[in-house]
């Protein structure tokens, strides 16, 4: 299957949801997204790391030093309050839109 | 909102170590990829070069992470004040005016804003100071008048709105025993005063409910101040006693520095001392210098307390029409009294320093616009090469805010300067506490006046700055550097604004002008250039008598007129413009009575012979006193023009005669005879009418405390010390 770069605006909305299974590290959370949507989505890493910081800095996720599974120091994301309070609302808006989206195209 | 900025405020900080996170946190995961890729099969060369092909440029991803967390901004914003900075030094002229107009405004409005926080916006030193009210009585002929010690007993008995009420009766006492004599002023206050108003005495005890009985134990709470001035701050000063009148009276406790009171004092002293053999105590129709403060109960508003004790005070002129027929009973919040008479004058201040400051901002802008306009090339550039409008703005900004900021803080500096000027005009009982200061809330309006000044003069330049084409201000500013039609639309309305500012200004300084040569043409009556005055008296164990009293007083005149460049000298009492009287009803004969609150109620004063001449008062009719007018001779007096005219219209009252108080059957009549008629003096100040007045000799009932008056050929003060030698021998 072929890979498909992101549409706009749901790059944050993929991290957070990532991250509400758990905190992650950037390699992580990228290679997760591409396992959950079978390979099918796949994060540039270009726009993934300034997509954290503006999230860090919005106060939806934040950032703590820790050690991976290879024993090496990593820089771990988890879900804030906040964060998981603006998965719910990107959630349901995401929701709509695709409703709204494939309905026009199945009548088309 | 907060937390964003916090966040960015962390970013520039610690931006170094932040970076070498995210180096780390990047080289993290490209090692990880690259493990994945070599463990997919690819070749260690191969798959580095796959992983750098997907990563992109590190130096850009460190870039957008950069932006991501907001440093940039901040960034461009301390390298526009440096830019502002530079500009501002290149500009020496500019900067210079710009930075004296900023200052003086700024400043002026600090200053006069330390007053109106002062006066009228600081929290008065009492607990629940808005419902404090302070009574007195009034009466349609006097005004407001003090209250009889028998009425405010009644009035505490009967009123239902206080939750409580103290009086405070005012005292003078020359205090003795240290390097120089002096008179103070102090207050009999009841035992529940200070608990009244919410005040503990710094150090020491409150007055005891058993202290408010005739026949108190003499003792007194000192004033901080007077503490401070005589007694260096001690602490031991507690059961010390101090000589108040050459009487002993024993220190209970020190007051907090920030304590006032309704009149300006130095001691406190338990009414119970005020009440031991006072015919003020027990005379209802005596109003000596007493007043009552109340407590308003919760949930009482001041029209319903007005109203009940109105109620109280037509009981009371029914119960006692000889001393109370028409006296009714004022009530006033406590912050009234302290600034009822200056608060417009410092409002009128506060609105014209805010016009000047406003002035100062448009001056400023128009500087401003007009450098702007030599800069339309350089801004243009800046647009060509990739600024974005809002950038441009944020530039001009910045070096209004850098200009407004040096010029607040020196603004500060004048205004610290200004303050102490300003401290010894405005009179001290109107500023609460401690008087003006730089504190906290004055140095925030400082800062809010500099900041809005910023912007207002900011704001129009760095508007007009914005390019509305790159291509016509490129060619604009070939062709010249007068700046566009835009930019003169600018200037044009600031300079509207400006005048229109400036005429208000102009406007109110010169009704001022108006009044105040209005006041100067008001004859006061008197003349008092040359004229120096000392307030006197006599210690009663002294001198008990009258005989000794008035030798006192002979003694000390004659020495007086013998120093050299005094050219005359009187003694007289409640001399005009201090504020001090004492009044009470005549009986003019042949008059029909009036009922008991209408009787003539003059203003008595007993002089010296020469007084009239010493302050320059004219006698219209009539002889001046003598020294023939002595105890044994017949009584007689002056009068004022004013008492003239209402009580003898059309006729000469030289001659009538006149008894003080009201007829009383049970008393033979001591008529005193009118000798002469007097011009009206203004008595309480310029501003205000003449009253009725009668002058009695000194000789025919010597007081004990009098003022000395001096008129000198050589500058007044001068005169102070040989005249205090005389007063020693």
């Amino acid at each position: 299957m072929s890979r498909i770069d992101l549409p706009q605006g749901t790059l944050d909305l993929l991290i957070l949801r990532t991250l509400s299974l758990g905190p992650q590290h950037g390699w992580g959370i990228s290679e997760r997204v591409q396992r959950l949507s079978s390979e099918v989505l796949c994060i540039q890493q270009g726009s993934l790391y300034p997509a954290l910081h503006r999230l860090e800095r919005r106060g939806w996720i934040k950032a703590r030093w820790g050690t991976s599974e290879n024993n090496r120091r990593a820089r771990y994301y988890e879900l804030t309050r906040a964060g998981r309070k603006q998965l719910e609302t990107e959630t349901g808006l995401w929701k709509q839109l695709t409703t709204a989206v494939s309905q026009v195209l199945g009548e088309a | 909102m907060l937390s964003d900025f916090l966040f960015r405020l962390r970013a520039i900080f610690r931006a170094k170590s932040m970076d070498t996170d995210l180096d780390e946190e990047l080289k993290f995961h490209l090692d990880r990829q690259l493990e994945k890729s070599i463990q997919s099969g690819l070749s260690p060369e191969e798959a580095r070069r796959r992983v750098r092909l997907d990563f992109g440029g590190a130096t850009q991803v460190t870039e957008e992470c950069r932006d991501a967390r907001g440093i940039r901004a901040l960034e461009a914003l301390s390298q526009d004040i440096r830019y502002g900075f530079r500009t501002l030094r290149k500009n020496p002229g500019f900067t210079c005016v710009a930075l004296i107009t900023l200052a003086l405004a700024i400043g002026a409005n600090t200053a006069i804003f330390s007053v109106v926080h002062g006066a009228l916006l600081r929290p008065l030193p009492y607990a629940g100071p808005d419902r404090l009210i302070v009574l007195n009585e009034t009466h349609p002929r006097i005004g407001t008048i003090t209250v009889s010690y028998p009425n405010f007993l009644d009035w505490r008995a009967q009123n239902h709105v206080f939750s409580g009420m103290a009086v405070m009766a005012g005292v003078g006492y020359n205090l003795s025993g240290i390097a120089q004599p002096e008179t103070i002023r102090g207050q009999a206050v009841s035992s529940n005063f200070l608990s009244l108003i919410g005040v503990h005495p710094l150090f020491g005890r409150d007055f005891d409910p058993s202290e408010d009985k005739p026949g108190a134990a003499p003792v007194v709470m000192l004033t901080n101040p007077l503490w401070q001035s005589h007694f260096a701050g001690r602490q031991d000063v507690i059961g010390r006693s101090v000589s108040l009148d050459g009487r002993g009276f024993t220190i209970v406790a020190v007051l907090p520095p920030d304590f006032r009171t309704t009149d300006a004092v130095s001691v406190l002293e338990p009414l119970g001392v005020w009440l031991t053999n006072n015919t003020f105590a027990t005379n209802r129709v005596n109003r000596g210098d007493t007043a009552a403060i109340g407590r308003l109960t919760t949930g009482v508003t001041l029209a319903r307390a007005r109203a009940e004790m109105e109620g109280i005070a037509a009981r009371l002129a029914t119960a006692y029409p000889q001393d109370n027929d028409h006296f009714g009973i004022a009530l006033q919040p406590i912050r009234e009294l302290f600034v009822g008479d200056i608060r417009p004058a410092i409002m009128v201040l506060f609105a014209a320093v805010m016009f000047v400051l406003l002035i100062a901002c448009a001056n400023v802008a128009n500087l401003f616009l007009m450098r702007a306009a030599g800069r339309t090339r350089e801004i243009a550039l800046r647009v060509a090469i990739g600024a974005t409008g809002g950038r441009i703005i944020q530039q001009m900004l910045a070096e209004s805010f850098v200009v407004a900021g040096l010029g607040g803080v020196l603004g500060l500096g004048l205004a610290f300067a200004g303050m102490r000027a300003m401290s010894r005009l405005i009179p001290a009982a109107a500023m609460a506490g401690n008087g003006m200061n730089l504190n906290s809330a004055v140095l925030l309006f400082a800062l809010g006046a500099t900041a809005l000044a910023a912007i207002t003069f900011g704001l129009a330049p760095a508007m007009q700055s914005v390019p509305a084409g790159v291509h016509s201000r490129l060619k604009e500013s070939g062709k010249s550097s007068a700046g566009g039609i835009r930019q003169n639309h600018w200037r044009t309305m600031l300079v509207v604004a400006e005048l229109a500012l400036s005429v208000i200004l102009l406007a109110g300084a010169g009704l001022m002008v108006k009044s105040v040569e209005r006041l100067i043409a008001v004859d006061p009556g008197f003349r008092p250039d040359h004229v120096l005055r000392l307030n006197l008296s006599l210690t009663p164990s002294q001198y008990p008598n009258s005989t000794a009293i008035l030798a006192f007083w002979r003694q000390l005149l004659d020495g007086v007129r013998a120093l050299p460049g005094v050219e005359s000298a009187a003694l007289g009492t409640d001399v005009p413009l201090t504020n001090s009287h004492s009044r009470g009803d005549i009986t003019v004969e042949g008059m029909p009575l009036p009922a008991p609150g209408s009787f003539p109620h003059p203003d008595e004063h007993d002089v010296s012979p020469g007084y009239l001449r010493t302050l320059g008062v004219r006698l219209l009719g009539g002889r001046d006193f003598t020294n023939a007018d002595s105890e044994t001779a017949p009584n007689v007096a002056f009068i004022n023009a004013r008492l003239a005219r209402d009580f003898f219209p059309g006729q000469d009252p030289v001659g009538k005669r006149f008894v003080p108080g009201r007829p009383d059957p049970g008393r033979d009549l001591e008529w005193i005879t009118i000798v002469g008629v007097v011009d009206d003096t203004r008595m309480y100040g310029l501003a205000n009418p003449s009253r009725l007045e009668i002058y009695r000799p000194l000789a025919q009932g010597p007081p004990g405390k009098m003022d000395l008056i001096v008129k000198s050929r050589i500058e007044p003060a001068s005169l102070t010390p040989s005249i205090r030698r005389v007063l020693d021998s």
